[in-house]
């Protein structure tokens, strides 16, 4: 700094340029929301290499055992599956675990970390409209997330359609990408929106963190334990990596068989995940809307 | 500059502005009054930050319905931190200038022009979470600079700053308006600096704008004319007491200087006469003006 008192210029000019529209400002803050996410290690880069680590483990399976048949542990019952068909399904359960571990890193923390900074006034000093920061906020880490959860079952779906023996047999799997799309598009939209929400919640990030924490490990929990002793699909579905694993399982011919999943339909997995996005969501826009009517002004 | 016409605003039972008139012009306007007075309230709604009774024109754009585009023209330096963790002061900035809406490059530019200027130097590339407290003051005018504002609303700039830094602070103020171009709205409690920097000022009180005008006119605002300060090369007795006979009522202040109370239909012009007539040379002759802390609180007290 300074001590001298000097005042330096380098040769101040007016802008005279075009202001970008307003209605872009969200991407902006997604962009920066990504580039701040990539800046450390342990934050994002980490839990990619675990995704990679996942798709490249799942892919060598697939690929190696191409022609055996899957028992996997008697959790199929009597249905005949290859482990080439199954390889994907079955590492849906890692990629959410992989996008929860990032969600406790990122997610869980944005808005409450945006609130003990004080960086609300720093956005709404601006002209960003509370639209604006939630959707940059959630495109930022949606695109943080999907490059965990969606990438790699669209690169195994692929990896999939490459394994097919004939033509025919790969029109027929071509349904594979698209549904791979949805349970990665599925998984996003939960491992992005459901701890943004959480971090709303509270004003301090280890507030929300603990919030999203045991929403996820206990709550999840409860609801399986409930949902599994009452045979109640929807009450298991509450659980998020549940949900998600039994649309994944009903879209790629799984059986549901185990504890877990037993009795969840495909609409009940679905309409638990948006449900719940949808409800955090609300949660985001109406912490931030009233935070941009009163975070601006001193208390002069 | 700023145009409010019977801008009201409640929260609830609580009137925080009630039916504001005012037209504020200025090149650096102090905002002044006690707290509660409805300054914050008043920034909010300039800002188009909250829906409010009557209306509100900013830079000739009404704010409420042009709000985002009144904040692209306005920069605004907050009294509390308002910073992202893990940003450096040039990081912080560049994202400022993209949020008001310029292209990347030339916000990154800006960025770099606006901290230089607020003196941070190579200190700029320094995360801003370990800066001192005058750093973190300059990081905020400098974020507020960036996306080339129009007009400049500053909340409380010489927080918590030692004398030097705050005398620092001041000189870049009193600066930005002659080479930026901006005006600047200073929302303060402290009367040195107002008086110091400030061309103008605004007095809220209890939801209202009790004084809008030049800092002169508030010191000299009490319609008293006749209240002088008078000075002479020497005998001041001489003219004392030639003014005395005249009706005025004359108190010393210096050895060369008078405080003359006119009487009420009097002008100037007794002065220059009974000067005249007591063979007094006179070297100044102006109207007395009150300390700004005095002329707040009788603002204040007349409300």
């Amino acid at each position: 700094m300074a001590m001298t008192g000097q005042i330096h210029d380098l040769g101040y000019k007016r802008y005279a340029g075009a202001r970008r529209d307003a209605g872009t400002r969200w991407r902006v803050i997604m962009r920066h929301q990504i580039a701040m996410a990539w800046k450390t290690w342990w934050r994002f880069k980490a839990w990619v290499g675990m995704a990679v680590l996942i798709s490249f483990i799942a892919g060598a399976v697939m690929y190696i055992f191409s022609n055996r048949m899957f028992h996997g542990m008697g959790r199929v019952g009597d249905a005949a599956l290859m482990i080439r068909d199954v390889a994907l399904p079955q590492s849906i359960a890692w990629y959410c675990r992989a996008a929860f571990i990032t969600s406790l890193t990122l997610g869980g923390t944005i808005i409450a970390g945006d609130v003990q900074s004080g960086a609300f006034t720093f956005y709404f000093a601006r002209s960003v409209r509370p639209r604006d920061y939630v959707l940059g906020k959630l495109g930022g880490l949606g695109a943080i997330t999907a490059c965990i959860t969606m990438i790699g079952p669209v690169l195994l779906a692929g990896l999939r359609l490459g394994l097919c023996e004939s033509a025919s047999d790969l029109v027929d799997h071509l349904v594979l990408l698209p549904k791979a799309l949805l349970v990665g598009g599925l998984a996003t939209c939960a491992y992005a929106a459901v701890p943004l929400g959480f971090s709303a919640l509270a004003d301090s990030r280890r507030t929300a963190l603990a919030m999203w924490a045991a929403y996820y490990l206990v709550g999840g929990t409860i609801a399986i334990m409930i949902g599994s002793i009452s045979h109640t699909g929807w009450i298991a579905a509450l659980d998020l990596p549940t949900a998600i694993q039994g649309v994944a399982n009903h879209l790629f011919g799984m059986p549901l068989i185990g504890p877990r999943l037993s009795g969840i339909t495909m609409a009940e997995g679905i309409t638990s995940v948006v449900a719940q996005v949808v409800a955090a969501i609300a949660i985001v826009w109406t912490a931030v809307d009233r935070a941009q009517k009163t975070g601006i002004g001193g208390s002069t | 500059m700023i145009e409010l016409s019977r801008l009201g605003k409640k929260f609830g039972a609580i009137t925080a502005l009630a039916e504001v008139d005012a037209t504020i012009e200025g090149k650096i306007i102090g905002l002044l009054g006690p707290n509660g007075a409805g300054k914050s309230t008043l920034l909010k709604c300039l800002l188009g930050l909250v829906p409010f009774d009557g209306s509100a024109k900013v830079l000739g754009l009404s704010a409420a319905t042009h709000g985002p585009e009144i904040r692209d023209r306005v920069g605004y330096m907050p009294e509390q931190e308002a910073f992202l963790t893990g940003m450096s002061a040039v990081e912080l900035c560049t994202y400022a200038g993209e949020l008001s809406g310029l292209p990347r490059t030339e916000a990154m530019q800006r960025a770099h022009a606006s901290l230089y200027y607020a003196g941070l130097e190579e200190k700029r590339y320094q995360p801003i979470d370990g800066y001192s407290t005058g750093m973190k003051q300059r990081v905020k005018l400098a974020q507020a600079l960036v996306h080339d504002p129009e007009l400049l609303f500053l909340d409380e700039p010489t927080n918590g700053l030692d004398p030097r830094s705050r005398d620092e602070m001041l000189e870049l103020i009193t600066d930005l308006p002659q080479r930026r171009g901006c005006a600047i709205v200073l929302s303060t409690h402290l009367l040195p600096d107002v008086e110091r920097v400030c061309d103008h000022a605004v007095i809220m009180n209890k939801g209202r704008v009790r004084f809008v005008g030049s800092i002169d006119e508030l010191r000299g605002a009490r319609g008293r004319l006749g209240e002088l300060i008078v000075q002479v090369k020497a005998d001041p007795d001489k003219l004392a007491a030639a003014l005395t006979a005249a009706g005025a009522t004359v108190k010393p202040v210096t050895p060369v200087q008078l405080h003359v109370d006119l009487p009420a239909s009097a002008t100037n012009k007794l002065v220059f006469q009974c000067a005249r007539d007591a063979g007094v040379q006179l070297r100044g002759i102006e109207v007395r003006k009150e300390s700004l802390e005095a002329a707040f609180l009788r603002v204040i007290e007349a409300a």
